[in-house]
């Protein structure tokens, strides 16, 4: 079963270009969302990331990802809309709360910019090996192996936990522990439990590795370590040029 | 008491991981779950109880139909011991860690503490132990005696062996034994061939996530080609009983073995 932000094997262009610049490319399209409040240009990006996914392979998680994000986004919309009480009142609601048309289109900026910032860093954990994402950072940046490697196992661990996650809420289910529940806060109350065996095959797991790469010479990794190169190419300078491009139309509109 | 009907479940939608199986296991019955590494019996496990629902066909659990019903109901009557107990292990005190899944089955307290003294003393526990530093054949034995105190009617247990030492092993299995003898039907994934061997009475075999072999345990550990094509080998007495032939081939226990080299051997004098 394969997760939301595992790795998808594939030889498009997306995935042929140089780890660093898929991660500058990730950050460029986050930024592009924050420095305009234009929210044609946020959709834009939105539009963009989409036409990557579809470009590489990965259209159908991309949609994934964006409906588990609308939710959140729907709940964040909701609060956020209250909160802005500026503008000209658009629909007054009981209890002394009303919908203002500088709250609706603050929210609707919030909700976009959550949803097009999100996506590029998925994306690019999508058509990016995780053992590249460290690599390349002491390979061209000249990033320290040890904080190159945390940032790799945090990326790395992500989906290990949501598994275990899921397997523990598995063997509480089958214990008569109510998960199917449809009540939010039945759950989140029968979740809290749960913290203590995530923690310990976390600690477990995490003390495991740290052995293990501790007796197989972790400290003595340099630079030149690993055993890829990490060449750029042609393509490398058009994305980052594709992305610069974006992050000047963000800053002008 | 458990009914697959043409049940075929998959991962992923391009692929299936089990394809249309049917069998029956009825009440009282110890089955043993059969098959290599990827074969799907923990997939067929977790579709008895509902944690998993079937892409097409039906299960049927106590008459409930485990894709319509929720896993937290069917839970009432079966039970499922996972092969990591740390999944299972919530609680920092072996009393609280039995009474938690106590607390869904039981509303009288006195009546939860009751039975969680008994699987205390049935496991030989201390109660006021932190499961997390304790071994894990220990851990193993927490999870167990949680999952025994709701008394289920159905036991699935997936490798309940996996990584216990032989007393560790053995302590277990005489417990699920004495489960059996009161009635529990069981339903046991294991790779251990002499366990199954010792305690199943019917196996089903899977491979590829087909069912190839059903049948009781004496049967399918004599049908070697059967156990090859799931890449199982006998357990020992059988095989050495095979290899022998004769009289021999017959034998199923250390025991059937000794009584049949003491018969030979007396009939030769």
């Amino acid at each position: 079963m394969k997760g939301i932000l595992d790795y998808v094997p594939g030889s498009s262009f997306l995935h042929r270009l140089n780890p660093l610049v898929k991660l500058l490319l990730a950050f460029v399209l986050c930024a592009s969302c924050f420095v305009t409040g234009n929210h044609f240009i946020v959709l834009g990006v939105i539009a963009l990331n989409l036409a990557l996914a579809f470009s590489a392979g990965i259209f159908g998680r991309a949609l994934k990802m964006l409906s588990s994000l609308l939710k959140l986004s729907a709940l964040l919309f909701l609060v956020q809309i209250f909160f802005v009480r500026e503008g000209q009142i658009l629909l007054q609601l009981p209890l002394g709360l009303y919908i203002t048309d500088l709250g609706l289109s603050f929210s609707l900026l919030f909700v976009l910019r959550l949803l097009a910032a999100a996506l590029p860093l998925g994306l690019m954990l999508s058509v990016t090996q995780t053992s590249d994402i460290p690599n390349v950072l002491v390979r061209k940046l000249g990033l320290p192996y040890q904080y190159a490697f945390v940032l790799g196992t945090a990326i790395r661990f992500i989906p290990l936990f949501a598994q275990e996650m899921a397997g523990i809420m598995e063997a509480q289910t089958a214990r008569g522990v109510e998960f199917d529940t449809k009540n939010f806060f039945k759950k989140v109350a029968l979740l809290l439990p749960l913290c203590a065996p995530l923690l310990v095959s976390s600690v477990r797991r995490i003390e495991g590795g740290a052995i293990s790469a501790e007796l197989r010479g972790f400290y003595l990794r340099g630079r030149k370590s690993g055993y890829k190169d990490y060449p750029f190419a042609l393509r490398d300078f058009g994305a980052l040029l594709g992305g610069a491009c974006v992050l000047a139309l963000a800053v002008l509109f | 008491m458990l009914e697959f009907q043409r049940v075929c479940f998959g991962y992923e939608s391009e692929s299936a991981t089990l394809k249309d199986l049917s069998f029956t296991i009825n009440e009282g019955e110890f089955v043993a779950l059969l098959g290599e590494n990827g074969a799907g019996k923990s997939t067929l496990c977790r579709l008895a109880n509902g944690l998993l629902k079937p892409s097409s066909g039906r299960v049927l659990a106590f008459g409930n139909d485990t894709g319509q019903v929720k896993t937290s109901l069917l839970a009432r009557d079966i039970g499922f011991l996972f092969q990591n107990p740390d999944r299972q292990i919530c609680q920092s005190s072996v009393r609280d860690e039995i009474l938690f899944g106590l607390e869904i089955a039981l509303d009288d307290a006195a009546a939860r503490q009751a039975r969680c003294d008994e699987m205390l003393q049935l496991f030989s526990l201390s109660g006021e132990r932190d499961p997390f530093g304790m071994s894990r054949g220990e851990r193993q034995q927490i999870a167990l005696a949680s999952v025994l105190a709701r008394a289920p009617k159905l036991l699935i247990l997936d490798e309940p062996t996996t990584g216990l030492d032989y007393r560790e092993c053995m302590t277990i299995m005489g417990i699920i034994a004495q489960l059996h003898a009161r009635g529990t039907t069981i339903l046991m994934i294991s790779h251990d061939m002499e366990i199954v061997a010792d305690f199943a009475g019917r196996a089903l075999v899977i491979s590829e996530g087909r069912l190839i072999g059903d049948g009781p345990v004496r049967q399918i550990m004599r049908d070697e080609g059967l156990l090859g094509r799931a890449s199982l080998l006998p357990a020992q007495i059988p095989a050495l009983g095979a290899r022998l032939g004769g009289p021999y081939a017959e034998a199923f226990s250390v025991e059937e073995m000794l009584s049949l080299i003491l018969e030979q051997k007396g009939a030769a004098r």
